[in-house]
């Protein structure tokens, strides 16, 4: 096994961990500010792609506009979200809040098929070019993006919740509701604003994946699964450690194909990220009690 | 008061109504339970239709091609009814989806059977989801016409079980021929785990050694991934003078996509198999399909039939009157849906309109020159496909296009 090949594994893990982590971040940030894992994250990784693609060939928008056109969109049904099917049932437990969850993914994803037809479709690269080769490994210029998107991310989150009023109350509502409104911030509001930011997220990854993977109405929910087993394995603990989960999973996923089996990564991952919860449940990132964003 | 008296009023009024719709209701269904006896007894002014059901993959993973199968069944079904359907019967077909799920597509059996009481069954879209149906099949001894391409379909025989698209029986010796010809003696294999590649993965290795070529790099792939890099870099670095791909969806693209970053040169040729004869499949690709290689029938270049032969007629006739239709035209999948109605219409106008599930299975064994799309059709006993190499061609995706490989 060569340097160069070792060097592609990697590469092609961290592509796939990189989008992993987008996912991720959307689940943290929804269960740092509401306790609740939000199944529907998924769904938005679809719409951000199929939206962008509707953008591009039907209404005609160029690349430039329909990539952010969609990831609009989708961040005006992460609010619609929050504001018509959760709110109404915020009293409840947090089982009843993810079930719910469950059940506007497959609204969505039904939506979706009705709107956008069964077929795959693609999007257009965000560079063209060929891929550029690194020390002997080959690197599409959309997995730049993938990454640059990612650290973007990453960096507007960070800023978010350190250095911004929003973010402070936001890490106030993670801590406790109660006490937020009693200070005064208005916490439905950062609930629904978190939606909308989880959204935001969500389409990033799915405009940005479009062009690599080609997309359709169904890809929300296998993705989702993997941006929680990202989320999980990075302890559900903030938005470093959810980045960090996607990746782990993404390079176990690449190295066990690699070196153990194809056909197995994905139960491989799955072995992974159960010793991980066996072993230290709060995730390979998180501490126990530790305040959640 | 008054508003009180006059809601009061709404309520009763809205009892009344509930109540009349219950009884109305209730005669209508007393109404369609004796509907057939009364029409038994009248003249064949209105006789019931032929009731055919249809087992496709409408949602899920097949989607793509669950949809265009319908659309053609739909079509043909009108035709031959706009036509006087068969023996004075029209034929009605009940739409049932399997989201591309074995167990929801053994469901959607029963449930054909059990209440719509269906005379055949089309389907289903995919190997998994036919093979899923057998039980239920077997237990209402109905025939069963699937447009899944596996082998196990009619490999696995069961008198019951008929198929229209090529087995991997048909096409993986005649790909075979074709990389022998072209000198090709080491290929890597890069396969779906689940059904359509695991079926045609055994194939390929049980008949590489014929045709003088060695596997040797085998890898997988799950249905759903994003990226197949790790599985390519491996295959790589084995040098093989040929990657053949077995993947029917979003993934082919991937593959091939995949396989232009890591050797740009195209040192390896890629293949494929007759799924990947879409054109979503050209558009996810994009530049990276050129000179992507796959064996399927003749509807993707209808020329290659033999202008003025009647498969030429026939397949031209349906790509037409499909394309008129729904603005695009007909892909491998619309077309072995085409064959599976058509194939049921025949049997049914040789067996008599008024046959039962037994005779028209027996008359579906007795095909003899059907000519559809996939090619010609000519059942047995022993060949519930029908179809030879004959009715395949190579083709070569180039400029965007597919084109046939002489």
């Amino acid at each position: 096994m060569g340097a160069a090949q070792l060097l592609q594994f990697t590469i092609a893990g961290l592509k796939n961990g990189a989008i992993y982590a987008l996912i991720a971040l959307g689940f943290t940030i929804v269960y740092a500010s509401t306790g609740i894992l939000n199944f529907a994250q998924g769904e938005f990784y679809m719409l951000g792609g199929m939206v962008a693609v509707w953008a591009l060939r039907t209404l005609g928008l160029p690349l430039l506009a329909a990539v952010p056109a969609a990831v609009l969109v989708t961040v005006g049904v992460g609010a619609l979200v929050e504001r018509l099917a959760l709110r109404p049932r915020r009293a409840e437990a947090p089982l009843v809040l993810i079930i719910i969850t469950i059940g506007v993914s497959m609204l969505l994803q039904s939506l979706a098929r009705h709107l956008f037809g069964p077929n795959e479709v693609a999007l257009p690269p965000f560079t063209a070019g060929p891929s550029i080769t690194f020390f002997g490994a080959a690197i599409e210029r959309q997995t730049l993006w993938v990454w640059g998107l990612t650290a973007v991310a990453l960096l507007v989150l960070w800023v978010l919740y350190t250095r911004t009023k929003l973010g402070l109350a936001m890490r106030a509502t993670a801590v406790s509701h109660d006490s937020s409104r009693l200070v005064g911030i208005d916490t439905a509001r950062v609930v629904m604003v978190t939606f909308a930011l989880a959204a935001a997220l969500g389409a990033l990854a799915g405009v940005a994946v479009a062009p690599l993977t080609q997309t359709a109405y169904d890809v929300g929910a296998r993705i989702g699964l993997k941006g929680f087993a990202a989320a999980i394995l990075g302890g559900l603990g903030g938005p470093v450690a959810a980045v960090a989960g996607g990746l782990v999973l993404g390079l176990t996923e690449s190295l066990s194909a690699a070196f153990i089996s194809s056909t197995y990564k994905d139960a491989i991952a799955l072995v992974v990220l159960l010793a991980v919860i066996f072993l230290k449940p709060s995730g390979l990132f998180g501490r126990a009690g530790r305040e959640k964003v | 008061m008054g508003t009180r008296r006059k809601t009061g009023a709404g309520h009763t009024f809205r009892r009344v109504m509930t109540a009349a719709l219950i009884v109305a209701l209730v005669a209508l269904s007393a109404a369609g339970c004796s509907a057939p006896t009364s029409k038994a007894s009248a003249p064949a002014a209105e006789k019931a239709p032929i009731k055919l059901g249809a087992v496709l993959s409408l949602t899920g993973t097949y989607a793509g091609l669950g949809v265009p199968e319908r659309n053609a069944i739909e079509m043909e079904v009108a035709r031959i009814n706009a036509a006087g359907g068969i023996g004075g019967r029209s034929i009605e077909v009940v739409y049932e989806d399997d989201a591309t799920d074995p167990a929801k597509a053994q469901a959607a059996t029963t449930r054909l059977i059990e209440r719509e009481g269906v005379l055949g069954i089309i389907g289903a879209t995919g190997t998994g989801q036919t093979m899923g149906m057998r039980a239920d099949i077997d237990r209402a001894g109905i025939p069963q016409v699937s447009m899944a391409g596996g082998n196990a379909v009619t490999a696995q025989f069961d008198k019951l079980v008929f198929q229209t698209p090529w087995p991997n029986r048909i096409v993986v010796p005649f790909t075979l021929d074709f990389m022998k010809k072209a000198g090709i003696t080491t290929i890597a294999l890069l396969t779906d785990s689940g059904g359509y590649g695991k079926d045609g993965r055994q194939v390929v290795l049980d008949d590489v050694a014929k045709y003088g070529v060695t596997v040797v790099a085998d890898e997988t792939f799950n249905a759903g991934d994003t990226d197949m890099t790790t599985q390519l870099t491996k295959i790589k670095a084995k040098a093989p003078q040929a990657v053949w791909m077995w993947a029917a969806g979003k993934e082919g693209a991937i593959i091939v996509k995949n396989a232009k970053d890591l050797d740009p040169s195209g040192s390896m040729r890629i293949f494929g198999a007759p799924g990947n004869g879409r054109t979503e499949f050209i558009d996810g690709a994009g530049a990276a399909a050129e000179g992507f290689t796959f064996a399927a029938g003749r509807i993707l270049a209808p020329d290659s039939y033999g202008r003025g032969t009647k498969a030429f007629k026939v397949a031209t006739d349906f790509i037409g009157r499909y394309t008129q239709k729904y603005g695009k035209a007909p892909d491998i999948f619309a077309g072995h849906a085409y064959d599976a109605i058509s194939i049921l219409a025949d049997a049914l106008k040789r067996a008599g309109s008024d046959a039962d599930s037994a005779k028209l299975r027996d008359a579906i064994e007795a095909t003899k020159g059907l000519v559809g799309v996939g090619g010609t059709f000519d059942l047995s006993a022993t060949d519930h496909n029908g179809l030879t190499a004959k009715d395949l061609v190579m083709y070569r995706i180039e400029g965007g296009v597919w084109k046939v490989v002489e």
